[in-house]
């Protein structure tokens, strides 16, 4: 009974030495892996940073109103986004594959996933990228516009232009990193319904007439803003 | 060749029955039945009275007229029936009438017009406005004398204007093309024209035809481009006028030759950053001394829209102009309209500049604008209700010193590399 004990205890100790020089390597090769990616993704980060600077990047965004919009966000400059961004995706990428080196098993095939998330990550981006440039372009033109056909509420309106430009682009986003699809495509369907519906309804039915005298006031008071060129030439 | 695209094959067969001329006149029309029949008469008694032993050709350019414009150019007697005709032309009076081709507009009659003259080589090509002065025999002589007999290539009209007229001229064209382009031009947007062949011919080889600074304000970029390539430039003394036939609002005008302005700066660029001083024009005719009353309108419903749309636009005016612009701008935002010369030639710096560094569409900077020169506008007007045109004068001259004197901070903007 005792020797069984004996042999039970042996052999798990047995198990466990195998398990640990078998794990002590990978472990070792881990935290490598793991230590190299924090300093290729640091010197990633730098010559990134560098090139942007060297291409003049910040001009881009200038000429764009990129760089205006970070500012007012308080987001560092476009050469610091870009080049943060990059170190995240390099060291990521490091941490997983050390994670897998791990051979642990819920973690199994977590590299192939990362790298089939990074691609759908920078569509996600530009994306986003894109939809505020086109809300911020929008916004500029439309308030412009509203301006000078004298209508009222033209910064309330390029102001909700611009949101919604926003919105769809951040829903566009989320979708092509697939989350919460479903979600944010209902929700953003459901508002965006529910607000042309109530503007249909408000407008079209509950205040038709005050639309009409509105738009009488405004076909009025755009005919009184056009002033004759005449007597400036 | 530019004439076998900008000319139609029936213009050209009309053309070459025409033969090599030395003096061509073009009538741009649309829509001008009230006016014509006048100016033909006019162009032709010159023609017979004062150049009958020139080759003369006049060519109406229409853009579709609707009221029988080209069937009564085509139709006009050469004179009036109580008219007796005292001297004969030594030479066929030729006259084409054509509908032109392409994007309507000014700028394609015009080039109909000079790529007409190019063809049949003509020596002196002369634009005339029909909706402008009424023209007559003497008129058009003045406009083809200098060029015939001097070494000026471009002349452009010179009005007697009362000094608040015209706002539009007074507070930003003149004063911008003088102190950029270094020439004392007191009428950069006039309508009416003479030129020589050379300069219609250097106007057609220019990739200016299709852009936006032709099809909106072709005058502008004719002088400046007289200006730019050296060309001498002569003025001329025309008849007292109001500016008439003004068909799109003062938003659209200002919009166009704003832009015009800024296409005019960005292919010169390379003359004027290098262009000091100013200097004068010869001056052809005899100043009409008499001048026009000033046009009234109501600028202080002006100055309240135009109050109501800075204050709307302000987040983007603050991307472009300085804070302390902007902070100044803002105090003169009170009740009376308020916006002194320095810091409404620092605007319109600002803006110019602003188009060429890139960072915001030129399109919205012009539409940014507008507001800014209603302010402007009605605080000129406002300020001035009660001055002499003496007083007046000297504010308008003093506003061109300003422009001239602040000359340089518009060429190191416009220089930073962008």
């Amino acid at each position: 009974m005792s020797q069984e004990i004996a042999n039970a205890l042996l052999q798990s100790w047995s198990n466990f030495a195998t398990a640990f020089v078998l794990f002590v390597p990978r472990l070792v090769a881990a935290v490598i892996i793991f230590v190299l990616g924090l300093v290729v993704a640091l010197l990633v980060r730098r010559a990134i940073q560098w090139l942007l600077v060297w291409l003049d990047a910040d001009r881009l965004a200038r000429r764009t109103g990129a760089s205006e919009m970070l500012r007012k966000a308080d987001m560092p400059t476009v050469e610091a986004l870009v080049a943060k961004i990059v170190f995240w995706i390099v060291w990521i990428g490091f941490i997983v594959s050390a994670v897998d080196t791990l051979q642990f098993e819920p973690f199994r095939g977590l590299v192939a996933e990362f790298f089939r998330f990074v691609p759908r990550f920078l569509v996600a981006l530009l994306v986003l990228a894109i939809g505020f440039l086109v809300s911020n372009f929008l916004w500029r033109a439309t308030l412009l516009a509203s301006v000078n056909a004298g209508l009222p509420g033209a910064r309330l309106m390029s102001g909700a232009l611009r949101i919604l430009v926003i919105a769809i682009g951040v829903a566009m986003a989320l979708e092509q990193l697939g989350l919460g699809t479903a979600v944010v495509l209902a929700a953003f369907a459901i508002t965006f319904g529910a607000l042309m519906l109530g503007l249909a309804i408000a407008f079209g039915l509950g205040g038709r007439d005050a639309a009409k005298t509105l738009i009488e006031q405004q076909l009025r008071a755009r005919k009184e803003r056009d002033a004759d060129a005449a007597p400036h030439l | 060749m530019e004439n076998e695209s900008t000319l139609s094959d029936a213009l050209l067969r009309q053309l070459m029955a025409v033969g090599q001329v030395d003096i061509l006149v073009g009538l741009p029309t649309l829509n001008n039945a009230s006016t014509v029949v006048d100016i033909v008469r006019a162009v032709h008694e010159s023609f017979t009275r004062d150049f009958p032993r020139l080759r003369t050709v006049l060519i109406n350019s229409d853009g579709g007229s609707t009221d029988g414009t080209p069937d009564l150019i085509r139709d006009a007697s050469f004179v009036a029936a109580d008219m007796v005709q005292t001297s004969h032309s030594l030479r066929t009076l030729h006259r084409v009438v054509a509908p032109y081709h392409g994007l309507p507009g000014k700028h394609t009659a015009l080039r109909t017009v000079f790529a007409a003259g190019e063809l049949i080589q003509a020596k002196v090509v002369v634009v005339i406005d029909p909706s402008g002065p009424a023209t007559t025999a003497d008129r058009v002589t003045e406009l083809i004398g200098p060029i015939a007999r001097s070494d000026v290539e471009f002349l452009a009209p010179r009005y007697r204007r009362h000094p608040r007229d015209g706002v539009l001229i007074t507070q930003l064209v003149r004063p911008v093309v003088r102190a950029v382009y270094s020439v004392g031009l007191d009428e950069p947007l006039g309508a009416e024209f003479s030129c020589s062949g050379r300069f219609a011919t250097h106007c057609l080889e220019q990739d200016i035809w299709s852009h936006e600074a032709a099809r909106f304000a072709i005058d502008l970029w004719l002088r400046t481009e007289a200006l730019a390539k050296e060309f001498t430039v002569g003025q001329i003394w025309r008849p007292a006028t109001t500016a008439a036939g003004a068909r799109t609002s003062l938003r659209e005008v200002v919009r166009q030759v704003v832009l015009s302005l800024v296409e005019s700066l960005r292919t010169h660029e390379s003359f004027w950053v290098k262009a000091n001083g100013i200097s004068g024009l010869r001056t052809w005719g005899t100043d009409p001394m008499v001048m026009p009353d000033a046009a009234t309108w109501d600028y202080q419903t002006m100055a309240e829209h135009a109050r109501h749309d800075i204050g709307e636009i302000a987040p983007l005016l603050e991307e472009v102009l300085e804070p302390e612009v902007i902070a100044r701008l803002d105090q003169g935002l009170g009740v009376n309209a308020r916006l002194d010369d320095e810091l409404w030639v620092q605007i319109v710096y600002a803006i110019a500049a602003a188009t060429r560094l890139g960072r915001t569409n030129t399109d919205h900077l012009v539409d940014m604008f507008a507001p800014l020169y209603m302010w402007r506008a009605a605080a000129f007007m406002s300020h001035t209700a009660s001055e002499s045109p003496a007083d007046v004068q000297a504010r308008l001259d003093s506003l061109c010193e300003t422009f001239l004197r602040l000359r340089p901070a518009l060429v190191a903007r416009w220089s930073v590399e962008v």
